[in-house]
């Protein structure tokens, strides 16, 4: 054999053993073609608005498969649920256990729409079979620049209210309750292939909008873009801003003075075999979040007071760890697996 | 002195064979055909980077969709039989047309050997050739819109299929090509009339196909968007995938013992 020949086998098999090699390793750790997380947050933020008040994600398949879940299905799963998720997938064709990648959604409080809320999901979508299913419980499809946009206005007609019945209840004395007809707002459209975008129908346009190029996006929101970098490592995460949501809110002055003054918050969880969790939020000034590092430092107490006959709850609680400085409240927690084994073996059987 | 034995003798030729089928005229025809789909895969990333994949009545074409497609209409379909039938039918075929044949069979080999090693080199040649392109190919067009990690069981069953399906006709075109005066045009008949024409009619013709065994091996592979192939899909009944393993394997090693056995047996006349 030539040195030619030879080295041309062996680019070849350079090849295909690190083509083959990056598979498998992809195959097994579960590795997405695209990073969840680039340096500016998922990129699902560029179909999101820009004044999202919440923004949070999950990435459900990597959850779906960790330890901690097979663990919690063993001890709490039933036969009902398994159901459930089989009926689920015969309708939609998704199989919530793996053709869900991740779902990231916000919450926008500045807007005027009933539904401020937009979920969008990414995966492997039978989107065929999900339009039919919506068209069969009376959604309508239109056209909004060149995409399917599927409204879910009239997805509850009054004559299917008495599906509302619980059909596992053996009291035949019951009488079926019956809710009045209400129309929703709510749209679905496949932004790209194997991204759905689900919520209130001017979010949903406004994703179309941002998909096509028209818009500032939730991306170029520099103060939540800057809160997304440190949640990089977790797979479930939720960061926003507690006073716009208070102020959407509208809660009366007594309750509204009852809420610590936090402007941002964040809570990132990282869930294989147990769940390691930090919740951290930013106080108006040092007063106020000295004040609530006293506050929580109370709770805490409390709660290793009230579990220090229970060792079940008792690892859980000390595991808490209460820190920050300066505007900064956290509040970390790690469990693993046992606690939760333990909890389970404290909580009675759900019934079959 | 004793003749020396098949396999050892196949092995020494085709360590002289691999160089010289890698690295003759052919083999720019054989990467302008590896190269293609890889052209292709990178046009087609750089349009979904810029424009996003064609939507389809609202369903998006994905990349692990596209790379099924493309794997079943331009590998399957096509490179896999070309190269078998322009490889496989030139083992000999070159030989006697070179009218090197004569060197080659005056050596104390036994003359299937010959054949033997050139076909060894035939398969190293374009698995070492085709199944980079495959991969490469499956680098650029699956994450659009799909996950390497998930899709990656897909590419090992198509990296096998198109293993199995390079050896089995270049099995049967090495048999063509040894036997027949004018084996491309056989050869090319066959793959692209004989193969196509067969799976169409029902009953059990198809059976005398490499393509009938083939596909059952990557059923998903085959596209669904015409009507034609969504009727042929209802009306198809592929073999089990073992069952299909085990023709394929028996078409390549009778094919080779065909080949081998005329080759023994026939005296090449050369063309003055």
């Amino acid at each position: 054999m030539s040195a030619k020949t030879r080295y041309f086998v062996i680019v070849s098999l350079l090849i295909m053993g690190v083509g083959l090699g990056t598979g498998l390793v992809a195959y097994y750790v579960g590795f997405p073609a695209t990073a969840f997380f680039s340096k500016n947050g998922p990129e699902e933020l560029r179909y999101m608005p820009s004044t999202a008040t919440v923004v949070g994600a999950v990435e459900v398949r990597e959850i779906m498969a960790s330890d901690l879940r097979q663990r919690l299905k063993d001890k709490f799963g039933s036969d009902a649920q398994d159901n459930s998720r089989r009926q689920f997938q015969e309708l939609t064709g998704i199989n919530f256990e793996t053709d869900i990648e991740r779902i990231v959604a916000c919450f926008d409080s500045h807007s005027s729409a009933d539904n401020t809320a937009l979920v969008l999901a990414r995966g492997t979508f039978d989107a065929t079979k999900i339009e039919a299913l919506m068209r069969e419980h009376g959604a309508e499809v239109q056209d909004y620049r060149g995409k399917r946009l599927i409204l879910a206005t009239k997805l509850f007609p009054e004559d299917t209210a008495d599906h509302a019945l619980n059909n596992d209840s053996n009291d035949t004395d019951v009488q079926p309750r019956k809710l009045p007809a209400h129309n929703t707002n709510m749209a679905l459209t496949f932004i790209e292939p194997g991204l759905v975008a689900f919520g209130g129908r001017p979010l949903v346009e406004q994703a179309i909008d941002l998909h096509t190029g028209g818009g500032s996006s939730a991306a170029t929101n520099d103060d939540l873009v800057a809160h997304l970098r440190g949640l990089e490592g977790s797979n479930a995460w939720i960061v926003g801003r507690l006073d716009a949501i208070r102020e959407r809110a509208k809660l009366p002055e007594f309750v509204a003075n009852q809420i610590p003054p936090i402007t941002w918050f964040t809570v990132r969880g990282q869930i294989d075999g147990g769940v390691a969790a930090r919740i951290t939020a930013e106080a108006r000034d040092d007063e106020s979040a000295n004040q609530l590092r006293d506050v929580v430092r109370g709770f805490l107490a409390l709660a290793k007071l009230q579990t220090s006959s229970k060792p079940e709850f008792q690892r859980f609680v000390q595991s808490l760890q209460l820190g920050g400085t300066g505007t900064t409240v956290s509040l970390a927690v790690d469990v693993p697996a046992q606690v939760f084994d333990a909890l389970g073996a404290a909580v009675p059987k759900q019934k079959q | 002195m004793e003749t020396p034995r098949v396999i050892p003798s196949a092995l020494r030729v085709f360590e002289f064979s691999l160089g010289q089928m890698l690295w003759s005229r052919r083999s720019v025809f054989l990467a302008l055909l590896v190269g293609a789909p890889i052209a292709m895969a990178l046009g087609i990333r750089i349009i979904a980077a810029a424009h996003g994949l064609p939507v389809i009545n609202g369903a998006g074409l994905t990349g692990p969709t596209l790379f099924g497609i493309l794997m079943w209409l331009l590998f399957v379909r096509f490179i896999v039989p070309v190269l078998g039938v322009f490889y496989g039918t030139s083992l000999i075929a070159d030989e006697v047309d070179d009218k090197t044949i004569t060197y080659l069979f005056t050596r104390p080999v036994p003359r299937s050997a010959v054949l033997l090693g050139k076909y060894f080199s035939y398969l190293a040649c374009v698995v070492l050739l085709v199944l980079p392109s495959v991969i490469v190919v499956y680098f650029l067009i699956v994450p659009i819109g799909g996950s390497i990690g998930q899709s990656f069981p897909q590419l090992a069953a198509d990296l096998g299929m198109l293993v199995v399906g390079l050896a089995s006709y270049g099995a049967v075109f090495s048999w063509v090509g040894a036997r027949l005066k004018r084996p491309l045009i056989v050869g090319l008949v066959f793959a692209f009339g004989w193969e196509s024409t067969v799976l169409l009619i029902p009953g059990y013709l198809k059976r005398l196909s490499v393509a009938y065994y083939l596909q059952a091996l990557v059923p998903h592979a085959m596209p669904q968007d015409s009507s034609i192939s969504s009727l042929l899909s209802a009306f198809q009944e592929l073999p089990a995938v073992w069952v299909s393993l085990v023709c394929l394997t028996g078409i390549t090693v009778v094919g080779l013992w065909l080949a081998g056995r005329t080759v023994e047996k026939r005296e090449y006349v050369l063309e003055q």
